[in-house]
């Protein structure tokens, strides 16, 4: 095995500790939300506030910690969800061709045309925004290119001499679909979900900068980025911190998406 | 005495996982064709890359390389120049942007001079001068493929590396480059290096043959002594396993096992372990090269220099039937087979009709666009034809020709035929008994595709077409892709398979020489349309139609 690049190595770390203030961010940071109307909004340094404090007193680095979670949560399972979308589409679309194929086409178009984050914030401004709402419409928003990926992967595979043996055997549609086609594609679904949380975190952050997204005080770092807009004379880490955050995670995302599709490329390569 | 045009000493070319090349010395003089031999795997292709300086990243090599007495530092000075390569696939060397008269003139300095230049180069490869103007996707294989030696020769090289340069070819398109080559060889005195696996090519074509075998050279020498008389065994039996086309033999000859990786060969004999000559102290000294005749060097302490004698005699033919006994049984019948792919001129089947009786093993041959493919694919119901009827029976089977891309790669053999298994209704537990009747050993069912070698492979692929109980089975040019060695082990595995389960066989080729060991019946197809049907004695002895005539004559050795 070859050593691991360093990029990759701090690309974990950063995911790992993203990942566990998560999962613990109760136990790390309990007081992320008790503000403080005694001490205000001050600037780092403050014993006891390391960044600082936010408009409402509140601790950053707390705050921060809390607001991986929905870092988190939200991109991945907007990822998760469209990719969920693709597969079903586009594995059917890809294998089957003709209507259902010209189906999904219609649909890929139909989305792709409309820009996405204006749609978003149209959506989620109709539906009186939250976190939830933004999430579902950017599962839907980010699909389309999910479906072209894999129908696309889909096709490459379907022409194969194995696949058209088990056709010939008699196996049935699902099943080539399912159990041989996918699992041959499975590592261009894997970078793509990767890269796919990287955008959705920086585009659920959009939504909530521009209050959209969690309802106002939540621990997310959107939020506290368009929050502390008014305290950049007093405080600036109070945007500072949550602003390297989303570009930290996004950055250790991306490049951690690309190795793995490297690496798995590599191991398909080599059957 | 003038220095060579080409002299390597001790040429060793090493990978990511070892030894590529192991030491090579060659020799090629002005106006002189080498042909260096080997299965895949032996190293050859590898030989050529490090002689015009393109290894890929990763891959070094050491030795010396001396052109014209001077050896060589500087690749950028030599290729093109003094050197220049013919690669196998006119399909993808050629770049697919620029008109073919901007690739030949690439090379050439003097922009006034270039298109005047590109007129000649185009004239002495046999090309009007209007293909100039025309882009590689206007252009046949064989246009592409001259087009290509046009561009290799417009810097006036001293020596031309052609890796496999027809391979990609069709027989009657493979003559006529090979032809050309042999002629500009001679007209501007050109040294010629021939990368191929054919060995009657290389006879035919060269003057000195290499035989490398894992990355070694194991014998040298004129050309027609080295086939003729081979000294090294592997020479003898590789020479045996390549199918006449006069006659059909009753087995065909293999070597058992597989080529080693060149850097698992330590000591000894590279092809030790699948020699049927083999002493002790070939495992344990590796043998050098002893000439054992003007300019024939063998690397084998059993040679004697009298060539070795063709080892098991072909006596008993296998009687050819003159008249294929009239089927008991029709098993399957095409009926007007009409098929038109979108946007081509030409229909790929236009109205075939055939009929095959059950047991028989007929060959459908033809070069590539003869719809023989096409029609492989309309029996077993991957293609639905615009007009004509097929009766089948629904056990019909069908094996195509590229065994890499044949079995699930994420799939265990064991897994990829039980399923086959599982949708004919059968148990998992006949597995073991499908391994067995290809002649695999039943501890494969645990491998994964990519720990089996190409011919494994398509033993495996055979296995799952019969999963089934098939009983017919479509080949698809099952043994193509293979090399000679183990493309008779597949074809006497057919032969078996047909004797033992009463398989009816519909073979796929464009190899008339494997077709008459195949087959009973022969089926020449051109342009979508069967020329000639008869007996395969009579079709490739006698044959009554002149493209079957041309087929014949362009077989390489047959001239």
């Amino acid at each position: 095995m070859r050593r691991l690049p360093v990029t990759i190595v701090v690309s974990v770390v950063i995911l790992t500790v993203v990942l566990a203030c998560a999962i613990a961010g109760g136990l790390i940071a309990p007081h992320a939300l008790r503000q403080s109307l005694y001490l205000g909004s001050v600037g780092a340094g403050q014993a006891g506030h390391l960044f600082g404090t936010d408009q409402l007193g509140r601790d950053v680095l707390q705050l921060s910690v809390a607001g991986a979670r929905s870092a988190l949560a939200g991109p991945v399972l907007v990822a998760l969800g469209s990719m969920l979308i693709g597969v079903l589409m586009g594995t059917v679309a890809g294998y089957r061709g003709g209507a259902v194929d010209m189906l999904a086409g219609r649909y890929a178009d139909l989305l792709l045309a409309m820009p996405a984050i204006l749609l978003a914030i149209v959506v989620a401004g109709l539906l009186g925004g939250g976190y939830w709402i933004a999430v579902g419409v950017l599962v839907l928003l980010f699909s389309p290119s999910d479906v072209r990926l894999v129908r696309a992967a889909v096709m490459e595979q379907a022409s194969r001499p194995y696949i058209e043996s088990a056709k010939v055997l008699g196996i049935r549609p699902r099943r080539i679909m399912f159990r041989h086609v996918l699992p041959n594609v499975f590592p261009i679904i894997v970078a793509n979900v990767l890269l796919n949380v990287a955008f959705a975190l920086v585009a659920l952050s959009s939504l909530s900068y521009l209050g959209l997204g969690v309802p106002p005080g939540a621990a997310d770092w959107g939020r506290q980025l368009a929050d502390g807009r008014q305290l950049l004379g007093s405080n600036p880490l109070a945007s500072i911190v949550p602003g390297l955050l989303i570009i930290l995670t996004a950055t250790a995302v991306n490049l951690l998406g690309d190795w793995i599709s490297d690496l798995l490329d590599r191991k398909v390569a080599t059957r | 005495m003038t220095a060579p045009l080409l002299k390597t000493t001790g040429l060793r070319v090493t990978g990511p996982s070892g030894v590529i090349v192991a030491g090579l010395d060659l020799e090629v003089g002005h106006g002189e064709a080498v042909a260096i031999v080997g299965e895949s795997g032996s190293g050859k292709s590898m030989t050529a890359k490090a002689l015009s300086g393109l290894l890929p990243r990763g891959v070094s090599a050491s030795g010396e390389i001396e052109l014209e007495g001077d050896p060589i530092a500087q690749w950028r000075r030599v290729r093109g120049s003094r050197v220049a390569l013919l690669l196998q696939d006119p399909f993808t060397s050629l770049s697919p942007v620029h008109t073919c008269g901007a690739q030949i003139g690439w090379a050439v300095r003097d922009r006034r001079r270039r298109a005047e230049r590109v007129r000649s180069l185009l004239a002495e490869v046999g090309l009007s001068a209007d293909v100039a103007g025309k882009y590689p996707f206007e252009l046949s294989g064989g246009m592409r493929q001259r087009v290509a030696i046009a561009a290799a020769l417009s810097a006036d090289p001293g020596l031309l590396i052609a890796d496999e340069p027809t391979t990609a070819l069709d027989v009657t398109t493979q003559r006529g480059v090979l032809d050309l080559i042999g002629e500009l060889r001679r007209e501007r005195r050109m040294g010629l290096i021939l990368i191929t696996h054919d060995l009657r090519l290389a006879r035919s074509r060269a003057d000195r043959v290499l035989v490398m075998y894992a990355g070694r050279l194991v014998e040298s020498g004129p050309a027609d002594e080295v086939l003729r008389a081979p000294g090294h065994p592997y020479t003898a039996r590789l020479a045996e396993c390549d199918p006449p086309l006069d006659r059909r033999l009753p087995e065909l000859v293999t070597i058992p096992g597989s080529v080693p990786q060149p850097h698992s060969v330590t000591a000894g004999c590279p092809f030790a372990g699948r020699c049927d000559l083999v002493v002790d102290s070939c495992r344990t000294t590796t043998p050098s090269l002893v000439e054992t005749g003007a300019g024939h060097l063998v690397a084998c302490p059993r040679t004697t220099g009298e060539g070795l004698a063709p080892s098991p005699p072909v006596s008993m033919d296998r009687p050819e039937p003159a008249e294929p006994r009239p089927a008991d049984e029709e098993i399957l019948a095409v009926r007007g087979l009409t098929k038109r792919f979108r946007g081509r001129e030409q229909p790929a089947l236009d109205d075939v009709s055939l009929t095959v009786g059950r047991g028989d093993a007929v060959a459908i041959v033809g070069e590539s666009g003869s719809g023989k493919t096409t029609l492989a694919r309309c029996l077993v119901g991957l293609e639905r034809p615009d007009a004509g009827t097929v009766e089948a029976p629904s056990r019909i089977q069908i094996v195509f020709q590229d065994p890499y891309s044949a079995l699930n790669p994420g799939m265990t053999v064991g897994t990829s035929l039980a399923e086959a298994l599982a949708a004919a209704g059968r148990p998992r537990s006949e597995v073991g008994g499908l391994l067995e009747l290809v002649g695999l050993p039943g501890a494969y069912a645990r491998r994964r595709p990519r720990a089996l070698s190409g011919g494994e492979r398509q033993r495996v692929a055979i296995a799952r077409a019969l999963a089934p109980r098939a009983e017919v089975l479509v080949c698809d040019e099952p043994v193509s892709a293979l090399d000679v060695s183990v493309q008779a082990g597949i074809l006497n595995l057919l032969a078996k398979l047909r004797a033992d389960l009463g398989l009816t066989l519909l073979f796929i080729t464009h190899d008339l020489a494997v077709a008459r060991q195949v087959a009973d019946r022969v089926h020449v197809m051109y342009q979508g349309r069967i020329l000639e049907s008869g007996p395969a004695g009579a079709v490739l002895s006698a044959p009554r139609h002149d493209y079957t005539r041309r087929l014949l004559a362009a077989v390489p050795g047959e001239e």
